[in-house]
């Protein structure tokens, strides 16, 4: 594989189509990634990683996007964490164009202790849920990953150690990640309820582009997050596959395999299964231009502030929004292609992802 | 019966006399004989043919952990002078500079995984590159560094299956995120049984962990517990 080829890159080429937004956000994130190298260097250590989340973190940057980042502490308590905190917000400060969002999820401390311990329950507050999941679906580490790398193992290590039903297997042979895969779930209708809460709470501004994002990388993170968890279903022979998952020293493998489905961007995880499935090319098609269409609405500044400044109420006669809405429409339809009307994913999506 | 017994530096740091009385009463049958201080290097070598050591059934030497390349041909001349001894020389791979002298050792080059700190050694990845510099070189498993490094065990897991053939010895401890080796505690237990079973019962068990001469033998206790050593 080539140093700039990526499985996305790969899907386009395989079925003859040029994503061309997508490649030029790829771009754009690679160049903002390496800024920020640079801009954060000697900044990094064994026990805390610079995580960015967010566009960046899934490869979609934009020059109107914001860098969502948080400090990831995975070692002892130092009372100097917080001059480096202030010292990474200085240095992130000039590459940045705008303010992170007003919930304070991102731009701040996150201790591996919470991501790890508080999955479930009444301390696993909604920061705590967001920052734990996009820290598995559309996290980077900007200079040295081991602490990163090392608290994604140990939240897999929970949500796969502990689920005693996907070493067992169901009645149908299926090994899927209940735990995993239900936070996946609770994760997409959280940010679901909380744009209804946004709308309100801000009086609705910002409506329409959040709710194109709602309809497009947020719901991509859903896809992105039970085809992972679907995904080990397909790794192994079908004659071995119950034996090995069954087998309970091979588990640190298994745990290896899911978190290199997870390394990916949720995009690419969509493309490396894609590519895996030459009758599904047509459907492939679909999905990933409405998504070059999407990002073509970030990558473009007068489009971005017209969905910005668009009310609720303008909406229905807004021809550009109703575009972008059967956009959203295509994206949706191409995903009910995949996970409900093929062989490989329906009766998964049935059996876990509904009921 | 699993070799298992310590360190002289961890019980009595460059005083390996001191550490061998200590151990007098304890069910030991390993010795790893510290000379992680370059300056002690020498007093040990020169002190080997006195020392009785025939309760042991497995000594190993340590080398110095930090050397200059102008100090390396001393330092391994006369480690390699006691290798009609037949004991296995552990080597932390980042002090290593010239690699075609430490080659020579053959399987009696005992590698060591590495803590955080460390800029090789500290995973399967970085352990690739340095067997195939030293392919016959064996293999010394630090769990508590391979635990420092990913808590998660995984990392010791793959060290474990990827090098489990060239295993020599075992090195446990509880290494803390400064670095320190402590005792262990019960949450480094379970995480070290994770991944005791890969460790075959005939591979000697060295323990690092600091200890004063009173807590020698309950953290005797504590390693048999982690490892299930018999």
């Amino acid at each position: 594989m080539g140093q700039h080829s990526y499985p996305t890159l790969q899907l386009s080429q395989r079925i003859g189509r040029q994503w061309s937004n997508i490649e030029a956000t790829r771009t754009l994130s690679n160049q903002k990634l390496a800024e920020l190298e640079e801009a954060l260097i000697d900044l990094d250590s064994e026990d805390t990683s610079i995580v960015v989340l967010g566009s960046l973190g899934r490869r979609e940057f934009t020059s109107d996007s914001d860098i969502d980042w948080n400090l990831l502490v995975d070692g002892i308590a130092d009372p100097n964490h917080h001059a480096l905190f202030l010292k990474i917000q200085k240095n992130m400060k000039p590459l940045a164009v705008k303010p992170l969002g007003r919930e304070g999820t991102f731009g701040t401390f996150v201790s591996s202790h919470d991501l790890i311990h508080k999955i479930g329950g009444e301390e696993d507050t909604n920061a705590n849920l967001t920052r734990r999941l996009l820290l598995l679906l559309e996290s980077t580490p900007v200079g040295r990953p081991t602490a990163h790398e090392r608290v994604i193992k140990n939240i897999l290590k929970r949500y796969l150690f502990e689920d005693r039903s996907f070493w067992r297997g169901s009645g149908q042979g299926h090994h899927i990640p209940h735990f995993l895969l239900n936070d996946f779930a609770r994760l997409w209708r959280t940010l679901a309820v909380d744009f209804a809460y946004k709308l309100r709470a801000r009086s609705g501004e910002g409506w329409a582009l959040r709710n194109i994002k709602l309809r497009m990388s947020r719901k991509l993170l859903y896809v992105a997050g039970l085809l992972g968890c679907f995904f080990i279903q397909f790794v192994f022979d079908p004659d071995v596959h119950h034996a090995v998952l069954g087998e309970e020293t091979f588990r640190p493998d298994i745990l290896e395999i899911v978190h290199g489905a997870f390394s990916e961007t949720p995009l690419d995880i969509v493309a490396n299964f894609l590519l895996n499935h030459k009758h599904l090319y047509g459907t492939a098609s679909e999905l990933f231009e409405a998504y070059d269409q999407f990002l073509g609405i970030l990558l473009s500044s007068d489009l971005r502030n017209h969905f910005d400044k668009l009310s609720e109420g303008d909406g229905d006669s807004d021809s550009l929004y109703q575009e972008a809405r059967k956009m959203s429409h295509r994206f949706r339809d191409a995903l009910l292609d995949l996970f409900v009307d093929t062989e490989e994913l329906g009766p998964l999506t049935r059996l876990y992802g509904v009921f | 019966m699993q070799p298992l017994g310590y360190s002289t530096g961890a019980l009595a740091l460059s005083d390996f006399r001191r550490a061998l009385e200590m151990l007098k009463d304890q069910p030991v049958a390993a010795i790893e004989l510290s000379a992680i201080r370059k300056h002690e290097l020498i007093p040990l070598l020169r002190s080997l043919d006195g020392l009785d050591l025939s309760r042991f059934e497995y000594v190993s030497i340590h080398a110095p952990s930090e050397f200059s390349p102008q100090e390396e041909r001393w330092i391994f001349q006369e480690l390699y002078e006691s290798r009609h001894r037949g004991w296995p020389i552990i080597v932390h791979p980042d002090t290593l500079h010239d690699f075609s002298v430490w080659e020579t050792l053959g399987d009696l080059l005992c590698i060591e995984n590495m803590d955080k700190r460390k800029p090789v050694g500290r995973t399967v990845q970085e352990l690739n590159g340095l067997f195939e510099v030293f392919p016959r070189a064996s293999f010394c498993f630090d769990i508590g560094h391979a635990r420092q490094v990913d808590t998660s065990m995984v990392e010791a897991y793959r060290m474990l299956k990827a090098y489990g053939q060239r295993l020599r010895q075992v090195h446990v401890s509880e290494v803390s995120t400064q670095n320190k080796h402590a005792t262990l505690s019960f949450v480094s237990i379970l995480d070290y049984q994770e991944v005791a079973n890969l460790i075959p019962q005939t591979v000697p068990v060295i323990i690092e962990s600091i200890v004063s001469e009173d807590q020698v033998g309950p953290e005797i206790n504590r390693v048999r517990k982690a490892l299930a050593v018999t």
